[in-house]
């Protein structure tokens, strides 16, 4: 417990300086990059323009615009506001995206994790049977289709000829399958595969020969003795499955009319709307930190050998 | 790790699972809305004085009303469908113009209330457009109002010795002298009027010469705020403001800090024309509004009809500040439509208002307009029935929707040009340029390219316009095209400077490029380069003027050739292609004096055939909208102006 304790806290000062590092990189690049968050094809008149960027603290040197953001950060937490969606402030436009991604990214991972994992077993355990080849041949598919070309054929095929499921918007369970099967099947595919590779490795160790010989039966012995070994490479791709799933939903987001926040991530880069970048970058580094810490945990969980360090 | 800390973790792991999925699958049934739309990208703010895209007019023009409605009138047009939209009564019942055109006196409707039951009068009106004038509310169509004396001296903060000014002491709501400035421009600081008799500036700083736009704009500032005004401070009875009697001469500066400060200098937000006490807007009664113009506009009425004129609700924007005054918890609106519900990237829900004023005419009781980016999307949906309008097509598509009876084209008031610099080699020969706007087959490109039906561009305010007769456009032949580049010193296209094209990252744009670049290869022999950026640097790259041919497009403000042709004023912002021509700015100058309609029109014409004479810019197209509308949908008009207002919809029960 101390341990993990301790492990917990390291990981979190890590996070911090982490943190702290993008915040200065993205602050750089942004200032950096061409245009003006006020640019528009009728151009703004420079007095105007000088109003606004007095109004979001635009006009103050570079390094007293990034302590003062810096600081509004740190003490309150405030990511500033939205320069392109002006009522509202970063924070409220990633408490609003925030759920949805997350919610989409729930189903996703759960559908993935659970065919994934099914469809990778079965294809070890019946190693070389058509079962297997015609899984793992589905899985490389998977791999290879990129989502908006699924997204495409899931539209055309339970939208318009098996009319079940709506084409797009958000509000309904109805409404979630779709693109969440969209997003969960590339995971999927990876799953099985990372899960047949692993089956196959443990089904040749030492122990497992010996609960064989103890005479266990054969779904004992996988269940208990080599599925969790089989686990560790599929956990390990988890963390960055995940914070690829929250982030990569850009195109289905679109594709499905969802508001989520990876729509929200492009438009603030290519947009210049400086603080909502900021923040969306800030907010995925603190999940992808958070989501291999959790990995690191999960290891020394399924395995004993692992030790946190 | 201890075996009894593994399994609790594996049982936490799992609970947790379980309450994620538990949770994701909670939904909040929203009942659909009896009319959906695509309305494209967020809208940027519900604040009518800061908002300027199509996505906010959808909304904008639903839920607040301004003085006149724009509202179609006459029988459509046979051929197109088109049905012009006209002036109409709105919160103002109706309205007089002196015979001059330069006053214009509203009579308010009395049963004109905000959402919240606060009766409308003329002082709201007075506010609202000082408040969309004032610099700080940074509102990009304030020019709207620069037809009002004093107005353009009072949003960009000119001042002159001898003006009637005031002066906003820094004490707005939580400031102290000493404080930093409340960025709340409204409730105001205390307000001392009077004349304007010095400015002591301290010696202005030297820049670098190369120093960026925003480092010049930021520097200026700080040197103005370092300013120190003297000022005659005029006496006030009841409610007058008695400004030859001078009360005290008083000095102000926004920085105490400044070297020119005097002890007994008070500290304030800066110094502007006195423009709400200077006689361009009057309230003899709170239903009557009088408006004075300085020039005799005739579109002043369809200004009117515009949301950056629509009044705004001062209590409510004075409690809540910006931008939570247009939080949709906090909003108070004075349109048919309330907003019920606002969701980012998703929806914003109307909600018909039964205090409006007309609402017994408004049928349809809530609206979903949709944030919709995709076109496909939008088709999808709208073929599903989840939408019943859709205006951005994918373009992939259009030749077969357009044989659709629900596929509705309209001519649009909005031009696509590329836009020429003309301080580079070779552009600054006119001869190049006329040669180059004769060379480009505009049939090829509407029919091959753009296919909706829009319409080849020979000059540039596009037709529709009533009262408005087009100067010949650009006409030739190409033989005369290599004549006059040969006459510029390039026989056959040799030795010409190599010209890049320059347009923003966008599949249609770039169609339209490369014809014409092909265009210019076999027609003239020259080698054009083609260079695609996105948005925000093909901004930058173009108000820099840092380009040689440009793609441009503009939708015009209100149905008057002024709106078009004034991007090419010498001083004018828009006129990134630093053109210059005399007679044409004097031209729009006489015609912004003129009253009488037929001379101004006949003057704005000859600016325009001085346009296509001289090509600042190469006319492409003219703009189509493009509808697609359930056919249960009556009531919605096309317009060349493309505003449809929903409370005029009507739905058929058999949808």
């Amino acid at each position: 417990m101390k341990r993990l304790v301790g492990f917990l806290m390291r990981r979190f000062g890590w996070m911090v300086l982490t943190v702290w590092a993008v915040y200065t990189v993205s602050f750089i690049l942004i200032k950096l990059a061409p245009g003006s968050p006020f640019s528009a094809e009728r151009a703004v008149t420079p007095a105007i323009e000088q109003q606004l960027r007095a109004r979001y603290n635009l006009d103050a040197s570079p390094l007293r615009q990034y302590w003062d953001y810096l600081f509004g950060i740190v003490t309150r937490g405030d990511l500033g506001w939205s320069l392109k969606l002006e009522d509202y402030s970063v924070n409220q436009v990633i408490a609003e995206g925030f759920p949805v991604s997350a919610s989409l990214a729930v189903f996703a991972l759960v559908f993935a994790i659970v065919l994934g994992v099914t469809a990778g077993v079965i294809s070890a355990v019946y190693r070389g049977t058509v079962a297997d080849v015609s899984m793992m041949a589905t899985a490389v598919l998977g791999i290879a289709v990129p989502n908006f070309v699924l997204a495409s054929l899931a539209i055309l095929l339970f939208v318009f000829l098996i009319p079940i499921f709506p084409a797009a918007g958000w509000g309904t369970l109805r409404q979630v399958i779709l693109p969440a099967l969209c997003l969960g099947a590339p995971v999927a595919a990876y799953v099985a595969r990372l899960t047949r590779a692993g089956m196959l490795e443990s089904l040749m160790r030492e122990h497992v020969r010996t609960a064989f010989a103890k005479g266990l039966s054969k779904r004992t012995v996988i269940l208990r003795h080599v599925l969790p070994g089989a686990m560790l490479p599929v956990v390990s791709y988890l963390g960055p499955a995940t914070a690829g799933v929250l982030t990569g939903s850009l195109v289905l987001e679109k594709i499905f009319a969802l508001p989520g926040m990876g729509s929200h991530f492009i438009y603030a880069a290519t947009q210049r709307d400086t603080f909502l970048a900021t923040g969306m970058v800030l907010v995925y580094t603190v999940l992808l930190f958070t989501m291999n810490t959790l990995v690191d945990i999960a290891y020394a969980v399924i395995d004993p050998r692992v030790r946190l360090e | 790790m201890p075996l009894e800390l593994r399994r609790a973790l594996v049982a936490v792991t799992l609970v947790i699972v379980v309450v994620a999925v538990l949770w994701a699958s909670r939904f909040d049934a929203m009942p659909p809305a009896d009319f959906s739309f695509q309305n494209g990208t967020d809208p940027k703010t519900l604040d009518p004085h800061r908002a300027t895209g199509q996505p906010e007019g959808h909304i904008l023009f639903n839920i607040f009303s301004g003085l006149l409605e724009a509202l179609p009138e006459g029988p459509p047009d046979p051929e197109t469908g088109v049905q012009a939209l006209t002036p109409q009564p709105s919160v103002a019942a109706g309205y007089e113009v002196s015979p001059d055109n330069m006053t214009y006196t509203f009579t308010l409707r009395r049963d004109a209330t905000w959402s919240d039951g606060v009766p409308i009068t003329s002082d709201d009106f007075v506010w609202s457009w000082t408040r969309m004038l004032h610099p700080e509310t940074a509102c990009e169509y304030n020019f709207q109002l620069f037809s009002l004396p004093y107005a353009e001296a009072y949003a960009t903060g000119v001042v002159d010795v001898g003006d009637r000014v005031e002066v906003e002491l820094w004490d707005r709501p939580g400031e102290t002298t000493t404080s930093e400035a409340n960025p709340q421009n409204f409730p105001r600081g205390t307000i001392v009027y009077g004349i304007l008799k010095e400015i002591a500036k301290p010696p202005e700083p030297s820049l670098p010469e190369n120093a960026s736009k925003e480092l010049i704009s930021s520097t200026t500032a700080k040197w103005q705020s370092s300013w120190v005004y003297t000022i005659d401070v005029a006496k006030r009875d009841a409610d007058d403001i008695l400004w030859d009697d001078v009360e005290s001469v008083e000095t102000f500066a926004s920085d105490l800090d400044s070297t020119l400060v005097q002890p007994d200098t008070r500290r304030a937000h800066g110094v502007l024309v006195a423009f709400d006490q200077l006689g361009a807007m009057e309230t003899p009664d709170p239903y009557t509004f009088i408006v004075h113009l300085k020039d005799p506009l005739p579109y002043f009425p369809f200004l009117a009809t515009y949301y950056p004129l629509f009044p705004v609700p001062r209590h409510c924007i004075e409690l809540h500040g910006k931008p939570m005054w247009t939080r949709p918890e906090n909003i108070v609106t004075n349109g048919p439509y309330r907003v019920g519900l606002r969701m980012l990237r998703d929806r914003v829900r109307l909600v018909k208002d039964p205090n409006w004023f007309n609402a017994d005419s408004v049928e349809v009781e809530t609206i979903d307009a949709m944030s919709i980016e995709s076109a496909n999307t939008a088709l999808n949906m709208y073929t599903t029935g989840e939408l019943d309008w859709v205006y951005d097509q994918p373009i992939t598509l259009i030749e077969e929707l357009k044989g659709r009876d629900d596929f509705h084209v309209a001519p649009q008031l909005a031009a696509y040009y590329y836009e020429l610099n003309t301080l580079r080699p070779p552009l600054d020969d006119v001869r190049v340029r006329r040669a180059l706007a004769l060379a480009i087959n505009r049939e090829q490109i509407v029919q091959e390219v753009t296919k909706a039906g829009q319409a080849p561009a020979y000059f540039l305010v596009p037709p529709g316009i009533a009262g408005y007769q087009s100067p010949p456009g650009i006409d030739g032949t190409l033989d005369e095209a290599k004549a006059l580049l040969a006459e510029a010193g390039y026989p056959g296209g040799r030795g010409i400077p190599k010209f890049t094209i320059l347009y923003n990252t966008n599949e249609a744009h770039r169609a339209v490029a490369e014809v014409i670049q092909q265009q210019w290869q076999n027609n003239l022999n020259i080698q054009v380069g083609l260079q695609n950026m996105e948005w925000g640097s093909f901004l930058d790259k173009r108000q820099q003027k840092r380009f040689d041919i440009s793609r441009a497009a503009w939708i015009g403000d209100y149905p008057d050739p002024n709106t078009f042709l004034d991007l090419w004023l010498s001083e004018s912002i828009q006129n990134n292609g630093s053109w210059v021509n005399e007679d044409y700015d004097r031209l729009l100058a006489e015609a912004a004096s003129e009253s009488d309609t037929t001379k101004r029109m006949s003057l704005l014409s000859q600016a325009e055939a001085i346009w296509v004479d001289e090509v600042p810019a190469i006319p492409i197209y003219h703009y189509v909208s493009k509808h697609l509308v359930k056919p249960y949908v009556n009531g919605f008009f096309l317009s060349p102006q493309d505003q449809h207002p929903l409370r005029l919809l009507r739905l058929e029960n058999s949808r």
